[in-house]
């Protein structure tokens, strides 16, 4: 048995403890590999390790290359320009101010306010996922200032790789990014599809012709003097395919993703000795900034935007964590040894990353009693004054329909009240919808359904009914408790019959889980096709000439794709 | 990125092993000859521009742990239980007997004492990957040849651990010196062994039922469990291979392990790329062609004699004519695992590294020769069928094996599926259902109802375990897209797909990829939930009715057993809240 061996027995054996006391606690496992690799060190030969963690960058970056959903750039501009610009221009200058304060040297104290500012996509969007899928605004929000941050990471990189902090010298490097891309749009448009076609639709042979793509570019990279992150991202870049082929090649390089990002993650925690106490301050401080100074400017940017301090609030707080390609940039520079990173710098930030990426595991457990105990308190009058600006109410409005979310079901609800002469007040806290609800609702009131003062303008104590359309915790309680306060019916939304039926314990009068009630009209169709009722034919044609009436009449979906990754 | 450079060795493996795999997949060649051949042109043979030392060296063997570690998890009891006394017999006396005609052919050619003893154990007739391989693309490994086969291949992994076990040892000089390497082997063997069944029945369904849910750290365990093999063995002085392999039969036996495999197949694949070429690069073409003669002659002897040898073997146990031409037929090539045995041996000085060129030129003659006959299969029996009638009874004839075929398949069990599939088994008779999340395939079990597969769809061993291919009716609750569009493109044309989606573009593009229905979960609430509106403003009593209808029903599904709030479909991005 060789050395290497041994070594990756040790890690992962450790890491593989590690991650089980993450899973049980539902913890993201970063900063436990991290923790692992603290623990392990001692055992763990670098050489050839670093070797291997640097395969674990590559595929990291090359994993997040094809991930990217480019068709979404325009969603993050319109969601993030504000905010991310916001923290590049406070947080960046501010830490790099205490960064030079502290006695670094003007690169140094670079690395120190990039480990400040950026966020993290693993960490960030593993916990975000649940608000992502169901297409919550500060879910969605958070995700566009990740991909933002990413992909200024990226450029980060790209620029710190110049031996001289000359305007030439980073012209030169961007010059080089620039022709990356390029080369990569190439190979995306001509080259991967000949490379599918070659290899027959084997998955293992087109796998190795992605990897073969990457280490071309990693070696260009290397010829041109840049980093390898770039070539990665690049390659990431390259090989983006719709094919279904596509999908087996997917799973395996994330598989050898895995692997090596483990290796990764543990070799940079073996590389850090005992702290000193000069380090414990710096990472201390870089915590401070990250999780109390950047997500009070991202919140602030985005009260400033419009959005609602409960939104504005979660999202912000969803940004609260040391970027994981920070960690790559610091790798990056100890590797390139002329780049001249201090000991401290580096410890600093990969103890402040794990940190702050367990702490946010517990804010965000905690975050809706923190905002109602000390937030929301501050935001308070402020935003009654924005809310009342915003609402246009009938003032004698009475037995009203309120209806909660303006977005697919919430239209098709309003377009049912008009059709039956019922008036109705729609409750929207997402701005990018509020062009539409001014435009095609009489009655509106724009602002957070979990405020009071938003029902109070949607007059809901004379309210008929109450409709709420969002699957969320909170909004579903508020609803209940707006309307039940006066005797009014309230139907509210849930994703499943355990947490409908305690919905209707709290005072629901109906609950509406998306499941059974399409289910209902599934199991109707089902028994046509599967009784030779109706043909399979007639079926298609009948539901795509509905689809297109849909979207005529504007009920197709307003916002596109959130996905970023 | 002056480390990387480093690694440069390894980047040229990998680009110039794609480049000749490409090659070979046009000429119908498996990818081993590719990587092999990649090994002969980097190396001494051709270019000499790639040296077997540093990170090459651990890669192969990382390579060879992962390939063991894949083939111990294939052991499933289960899938070969009915057939397994007749394939024990015909693995056991295949070993034999081929062992034997190796001896007495390497002896008829004149190589010395030990040479002869390494090459009759180390010429190994069948190799797994390229068999399994083949089989799989024709869609044949379920067959019953192809059932054979596999389990033939997993008896002879046995015997192949001890064989290299045996080799790992220090030295091989006398007849007693070989008993008691073998007995320690055998004994720390059924150790770990043991240790390895009883995890698989105490620690590991707890453990991994905790994990399974999160697909990362699922992997990132099962590499864990293989290392911490690996480690034990290390201990007890036994070969990183025999640690991978006894780990990854304790993993087969679990339900999870059919994504698992796919999963790790692809790590396999690339570090056994760096393997086989590293056998490549250890040959000068002087070593390669050194026994050239001899290495035809036997190819063509061993092949023809081991085609006799197995086709007697399957026809004594009363299998039918055909079914035991296939199986025979199919085994002609020596296994991978010669060239391991030999680089072994090579390693702990038993051999020259010539005689480990005639093994691989061997292997590469039988291995090239066998795709296409593999290939061909059925084409070579109808010829020949005539002349091999004369083997044929009455008495003789297959057993059935359970397949799924003509079923329906549910994608994700959910509040939607789970009312769908009474009505579907009336219909279809045969119900599997597909899912990733650990509860759900419990409630299932429970139920004892319906067949369920445990994985994600996404992989295509998961595909193949539900025969999602036979199937007439598949009712998909997933809305990922790149994922109905592999369900639907696997199909049958005939088949009848119900699928979701969450927007309307998407929902066209599925219909323009063949499918039945769409279900489009939002609007058929939306659709409910105005219905109910206006029966509230409009005709009060009516609303009630619905109303403690749904909610009756609600508290219904609420109460049996874990709550199916997901479809088990990950990363599920269905339901939604604000709905947009």
């Amino acid at each position: 048995m060789t050395e290497l061996i041994t070594s990756l027995a040790v890690l992962f054996v450790t890491a593989g403890v590690f991650l089980l006391v993450a899973n049980h606690f539902s913890l993201s496992p970063v900063p436990f590999y991290i923790l692992a690799g603290l623990v392990s060190g001692t055992f763990l030969d670098g050489a050839e390790l670093i070797e291997l963690a640097q395969w674990g960058i590559a595929f990291l970056v090359f994993v997040f290359g094809y991930r990217v959903n480019f068709g979404a750039l325009a969603t993050v501009v319109r969601d993030g320009e504000v905010a991310a610009t916001t923290q590049l221009v406070v947080v960046g200058p501010l830490s790099f101010a205490i960064g030079s304060i502290y006695g670094f040297d003007p690169i140094n104290a670079l690395y120190f306010a990039v480990a400040a500012t950026l966020s993290s996509t693993v960490v960030g969007s593993g916990l975000l996922e649940r608000e992502i899928r169901d297409n919550l605004v500060h879910g969605r929000l958070a995700s566009s200032v990740h991909l933002f941050d990413d992909l200024l990471a990226v450029v980060v990189v790209l620029v710190l790789s110049a031996e001289a902090v000359t305007a030439t010298a980073i012209t030169s490097k961007l010059g080089y990014g620039v022709l990356f891309l390029a080369a990569a749009l190439f190979i995306y448009r001509h080259g991967y599809p000949l490379l599918v076609r070659l290899t027959g639709g084997s998955d293992e042979l087109t796998m190795m012709g992605s990897i073969s793509i990457l280490i071309g570019f990693l070696g260009a990279a290397e010829l041109a003097g840049i980093s390898i992150v770039v070539g990665a991202f690049a390659a990431g870049i390259a090989i983006r395919s719709d094919d279904t082929s596509s999908l087996g090649v997917i799973n395996g390089i994330e598989s050898l993703r895995d692997f090596f990002v483990a290796i990764f993650f543990v070799t940079l925690g073996a590389l850090v000795t005992v702290p000193t106490v000069e380090t414990l301050v710096v990472a201390l401080t870089l915590v401070v900034l990250v999780v109390l100074v950047n997500p009070l400017v991202l919140a602030l940017a985005f009260v400033y935007e419009g959005y609602d301090p409960r939104t504005a609030f979660l999202a912000s707080t969803s940004l609260n964590q040391v970027s994981e390609l920070s960690l790559v940039v610091v790798i990056q520079a100890v590797l390139l040894e002329t780049a001249g990173i201090a000991d401290v710098v580096f410890e600093a930030v990969i103890l402040a990353a794990a940190l702050t990426m367990v702490l946010t595991s517990f804010t965000r457990e905690y975050e809706d009693v923190i905002f109602e105990r000390f937030v929301e308190g501050i935001a308070g009058d402020r935003g009654w004054k924005r809310i009342d600006d915003r609402s246009e109410v009938d003032p004698t409005l009475s037995d009203h329909v309120v209806v909660v979310g303006y977005g697919r079901q919430g239209r098709w609800l309003v377009d049912a009240c008009e059709r039956l002469g019922a008036e109705c007040v729609v409750i929207e806290n997402d701005p990018v919808l509020w062009e539409d609800v001014r435009r095609e609702c009489p009655n509106y009131v724009l602002g957070d359904a979990m405020t009071d003062r938003s029902w109070e303008n949607a007059r809901v104590t004379e309210a008929r009914l109450v409709v709420s359309t969002v699957d969320h915790r909170g909004v579903s309680e508020s609803s209940i408790e707006a309307a039940t306060a006066t005797g009014t019916d309230v139907i509210v939304r849930a994703g499943s019959s355990r947490k409908a039926v305690e919905l209707l314990e709290a005072g629901a009068t109906y609950v509406s889980v998306p499941n059974v009630l399409a289910g209902d009209g599934l199991i109707g169709l089902l028994e046509g096709v599967l009784d030779g009722k109706t043909s399979v034919e007639e079926l298609r044609a009948e539901h795509r000439d509905e689809l297109d009436v849909l979207e005529r009449y504007g009920f197709g979906s307003r916002i596109p794709r959130d996905e970023l990754y | 990125m002056s480390d990387i450079a480093l690694a440069a060795d390894l980047a040229i493996i990998v680009v110039t092993a794609t480049a000749v795999g490409i090659v070979a997949r046009k000429t119908g060649q498996p990818t081993i000859i590719a990587y092999i051949l990649t090994g002969l042109i980097l190396g001494p043979v051709l270019f000499d521009v790639v040296v077997y030392d540093g990170l090459v060296e651990e890669f192969a063997e990382l390579g060879l742990g992962f390939l063991l570690f894949l083939l111990g998890m294939k052991m499933r009891f289960e899938d070969i239980r009915e057939i397994l006394r007749p394939i024990t017999n015909i693995a056991i006396w295949q070993t034999v007997l081929q062992t034997a005609l190796a001896l007495a052919v390497a002896w008829a050619l004149g190589f010395d004492p030990t040479e002869i003893v390494i090459i009759a154990l180390a010429t190994v007739f069948g190799a797994t990957p390229i068999i399994v391989k083949i089989l799989t693309d024709k869609d044949e490994i379920t067959s019953m040849p192809g059932k054979i086969d596999v389990g033939v291949l997993i008896v002879q992994d046995i015997y192949l651990v001890v064989v290299l076990a045996l080799l790992g040892a220090d030295s091989l000089e006398n007849p007693t010196e070989i008993a008691t390497t073998l007995a320690v082997i055998f004994v720390m063997m059924s150790f770990i062994a043991i240790f390895s069944l009883a995890s698989s029945r105490y620690l590991l369904p707890r453990l991994f039922r905790e994990v399974a849910d999160n697909k990362d750290v699922f992997l990132v365990v099962a590499i864990a469990w293989a290392f911490l093999f690996i480690a034990i063995a290390e201990t007890f002085d036994l070969s990183v291979e025999v640690g991978a392999f006894l780990a990854g039969i304790s993993v087969a036996q679990l339900p999870y392990s059919t994504e698992l495999e796919d999963r790790i197949t692809p790590i396999t694949d690339f570090f056994i790329l760096v393997f086989f070429a590293t056998i490549g690069l250890q040959l000068e073409a002087s070593e390669l062609l050194f026994y050239w003669r001899e290495a035809v002659v036997a190819s063509a002897i061993l092949m023809i004699g081991n085609f006799w040898i197995m086709f007697y073997l399957i026809d004594r146990e009363g299998f039918s004519v055909e079914t035991s031409f296939l199986g025979s037929i199919n085994m002609i090539q020596v296994s991978e695992f010669s060239l391991v045995v030999g680089a072994l041996a090579v390693g702990q000085n038993f051999i020259g590294t010539e005689v480990l060129g005639y093994l691989s030129l061997m292997a590469l003659l039988t291995m090239s020769l066998s795709t296409y006959v593999i290939a061909y299969n059925h084409e070579i029996y109808d010829r020949v069928a005539p002349w091999f009638q004369r083997f044929e009874s009455p008495e003789k004839g297959d057993v059935e094996l359970p397949t799924y075929t003509d079923h329906a398949v549910a994608i994700g069990y959910d509040e939607i599926t789970e009312r769908a599939l009474p009505m579907l088994e009336d219909r279809y008779g045969e119900v599997v259902v597909v899912d990733r999340k650990t509860d759900h395939v419990e409630a299932l079990e429970a139920e004892g109802r319906y067949s369920y597969v445990y994985g994600d769809v996404r992989h295509g061993e998961i595909r193949k375990a539900a025969n999602l291919s036979a199937a007439s009716f598949v009712l998909s609750s997933t809305v990922q897209t790149d994922i109905n569009r592999v369900v639907l493109s696997e199909l049958d044309a005939d088949a009848t797909a119900f699928v979701e989606a969450e927007r309307i573009d998407e929902a066209r593009e599925l219909y323009d990829r063949g499918a039945a229905y769409v279900v489009m979960s939002t609007y058929l609430t939306a659709e409910r939930l105005s219905q109910y509106l206006e029966w509230y403003l409009e005709d009060e009593a009516a609303f009630r009715t619905a109303v403690e209808r749904d909610v009756e029903r609600i508290r219904e599904s609420s109460g049996n057993g874990e709550p199916l709030d997901r479809p088990g479909v990950e990363p599920a991005t269905d339901g939604g809240g604000d709905d947009d």
